[in-house]
């Protein structure tokens, strides 16, 4: 929150790092307690020294964030070439590309593997797939839900706007903006209701900040200490529309602290740093401490979303627009965030902490490249869904009726 | 009088109406108020008039709602533009208040409003949420809002301009996938009355009635049909509330049988409405109705395109009634 981040350029570089790692052990505790954020949202220690959580991980832990980002990445590169190049795949997207240091930071943070009933819980909007990568929803399952195979996620009825799988805790992409956020707050009463130290987490996007619901869900949260944190990815386009069409304010999290919720602005171009954020607001909410509010700023390299038929170079940045609105930023400020891009800080970071080498990492990605390309294969050699099976899962039990014939 | 996109010819009778009356607002979220048709001006509302009058907001489909309705009350003519995304977001406004309003006042309230509600999901693939073609029985179960569905650019202007002069709040559904229509449409403002059907086939042997986006298909079917020597009436129903029931009852008075079509689900679709006032004032006629299935509209094209009414489900069930 008192960090002056400029909303339409890239944020500072890595040389702004921690001044002082001195106050590392009362940081440490005192984020334990919640006493890092004041209700009002300002942060009581140095800009940026918060290194501390992350560096403290085991390798294998930090390696597999690396993983996680180089596997949204590779899953959205390969879709793309897809849409552009393969005249029979179908799928569509909404890119995450460029933003996926935040879902692979806050689902890091939580626990996505055991029984449901102590698993934490993501809802996701109508750009999941990051999200539901990071929350290690099974990806060649995905892949082919994308492409509406019968054998896909969720057997071809929702593809990517509704992926979903209670499984890791992905309860799912909500294609509307708004509802999935009030619903967010219901799991986070029930786990408070059950005793449980399970989290409810919500992504957003900045669009919502203007929905009935986004205040909604701050409002409750709040006035019930919801086990519940709000993470809402700050990419500046609602679609193609900049946000300050829809938020008077420069940092949404000031929203959050109106509202009395502990609320923090994050560089989400850095895992780490959005893993740190994270991980107090998890155990905020685990030690019954209440909702927390992360603000991720970051970018989206690709335009809104993108579909079969796309031809690179046409009609904006990925090559798609149905709208055709190709100027609705500037080529400028593409680049610019570019520059700082989540896949090579990560990487950087993990080189400078001596965790990973040059070399490791480029043998790390070409095996998610291999893993990627797989997932692909399986996923669009699976059955194309039988048409009668539409009139199922409308109720528990049974089929409803065909009416299309009269 | 030229070729004119569905879209172009609207926004041409909201420029007339903006132009004569300055105190008319229109208020969008994401869809730009912009057309540009082969051969003439582009129309953008929003350089032109401004933006005070013409306003880009957030993701609040209620508030856009209820933001004409306070404008229409407060004496200055307003429509707004509501995307599929938020297709029934503002149903609580307009059902329970601009619905309620000039009755429960005793005749008090003046609503010159227009809600243009997109209704998206005819393409396969996005479906589920991003789907929305049921909200017409939604909407036409309300009282005192006037529903109605153009199926052409000629009508889709027409009804604009009855719409934006109509006392009434008026919900104004918009079937997105009727985009791509273009027809001659005149360049003078004209109105399309708001509770009159449209008959466009005449015919003795059976009336086949639709509304909206299920319109292109019929009159395919009906093509068909013809050709094979049937008599066929073909209906739109353009109003649906209030519903234009001497057109219908007068049409099956002749033909004995009705055929009613919609891409809304089966359960309390317009054509369920149809049936049941053709009924009770036509003695004898035999009846079928075709729909979407009671489930909502899954993703994957096999399941979609199967479950969508389409021209080969309305030839079948003419040669069944007939």
């Amino acid at each position: 929150m008192d960090r002056n981040l400029n909303s339409t350029a890239p944020l500072p570089t890595e040389d702004d790092a921690p001044a002082s790692q001195s106050r590392r052990g009362f940081l440490q505790i005192a984020a334990l307690t919640g006493a890092v954020l004041s209700t009002s949202g300002r942060r009581a220690f140095a800009d940026g020294d918060i290194g501390f959580h992350a560096k403290d991980l085991p390798d294998e832990k930090l390696v597999d964030m690396y993983r996680t980002i180089l596997r949204i990445r590779w899953h959205e590169r390969t879709q793309a070439d897809q849409m552009l190049a393969n005249p029979d795949y179908r799928g569509y997207n909404h890119f995450y590309a460029g933003q996926e240091a935040v879902a692979t930071g806050v689902c890091a943070a939580l626990r996505n593997d055991g029984p449901f009933e102590q698993i934490d819980l993501v809802y996701s909007t109508h750009r999941p797939s990051g999200h539901a990568i990071a929350k290690g929803v099974d990806i060649p399952k995905m892949v082919a839900e994308d492409d509406f195979r019968a054998t896909g996620l969720n057997g071809g009825y929702a593809a990517e706007m509704h992926l979903s799988d209670p499984s890791v805790g992905f309860i799912g992409a909500d294609g509307m903006i708004g509802p999935g956020h009030v619903t967010a707050t219901g799991s986070a009463f029930a786990f408070r209701a059950r005793g449980s130290d399970q989290v409810s987490v919500v992504f957003g996007g900045d669009g919502t900040y203007a929905t009935p619901q986004f205040h909604s869900a701050l409002n409750n949260a709040k006035l019930l200490d919801l086990p519940f944190i709000y993470v809402l990815e700050n990419n500046l386009y609602h679609q193609y529309a900049h946000y300050t069409y829809s938020c008077p304010h420069k940092d949404i999290a000031d929203a959050a602290t109106a509202y009395g919720i502990p609320a923090r602005v994050v560089d989400g171009q850095d895992v780490f740093q959005v893993y740190n954020a994270m991980k107090e607001a998890v155990d905020r909410a685990r030690a019954g401490g209440g909702p927390t509010f992360i603000e991720a700023k970051t970018y989206r390299y690709y335009n809104h979303w993108g579909a079969p038929g796309a031809k690179e170079g046409e009609l904006g940045a990925f090559g798609y627009d149905p709208l055709a609105i190709t100027s609705f930023r500037p080529e400028r400020e593409v680049r610019a965030w570019m520059q700082r891009d989540p896949v090579d800080i990560c990487r950087d970071t993990l080189v400078d902490w001596g965790v990973l080498d040059e070399a490791r990492a480029a043998a790390i990605e070409e095996e998610v490249k291999a893993e990627i390309a797989a997932a692909f294969e399986w996923g669009l050699s699976q059955p194309l869904c039988n048409p009668e099976d539409a009139l199922k899962h409308v109720f528990a039990e049974g089929t409803v009726a065909a009416r299309q014939f009269g | 009088m030229a070729q004119k996109s569905w879209m172009y010819a609207v926004l041409e009778a909201v420029q007339y109406e903006m132009r004569e009356d300055p105190n008319m607002i229109w208020i969008f979220e994401l869809t730009p108020p912009v057309a540009s048709n082969p051969g003439l001006p582009v129309i953008n509302l929003e350089t032109e008039f401004g933006r005070k009058r013409v306003c880009n907001t957030g993701i609040d489909e209620y508030w856009m709602a209820a933001t004409v309705l306070g404008a229409g009350l407060a004496g200055s003519k307003a429509a707004t533009y509501i995307p599929y995304q938020g297709a029934l977001m503002p149903f609580e406004l307009i059902q329970n208040y601009a619905g309620k309003m000039r009755h429960m006042t005793g005749g008090k309230a003046s609503m010159p409003v227009v809600w243009i509600i997109e209704m998206t999901g005819q393409t396969p693939g996005f479906a589920g949420q991003h789907s929305c073609y049921e909200e017409d029985s939604y909407y036409m179960h309300i009282p005192g809002v006037r529903t109605v569905i153009p199926s052409t650019p000629y009508d889709a202007k027409g009804m604009m301009h009855a719409a934006l002069r109509s006392p009434d709040p008026v919900v104004y559904l918009y079937p997105a996938g009727l985009r791509t229509l273009v027809e001659e449409v005149p360049d003078e403002p004209y109105e399309v009355p708001l509770d009159k059907a449209a008959v466009r086939q005449e015919g003795s042997d059976l009336t086949i009635v639709s509304s909206g986006a299920g319109m292109p298909e019929v009159l395919k079917a009906a093509e068909t049909l013809t050709a094979e020597g049937m008599s066929v009436e073909v209906i739109d129903l353009r109003a649906l509330k209030e519903m234009d029931t001497e057109t219908l009852v007068n049409s099956v008075a002749k033909t004995k049988r009705l055929l009613t079509v919609d891409q809304s689900y089966y359960t309390l679709c317009p054509g369920a409405e149809v049936i049941a006032r053709v009924a009770t004032n036509v003695e004898g006629a035999k009846y079928k109705r075709v729909a979407f299935p009671d489930a909502p509209p899954p993703a994957s094209p096999e399941m979609f395109l199967w479950m969508r009414p389409n021209a080969e489900h309305v030839i079948g069930a003419a040669r069944d009634l007939v």
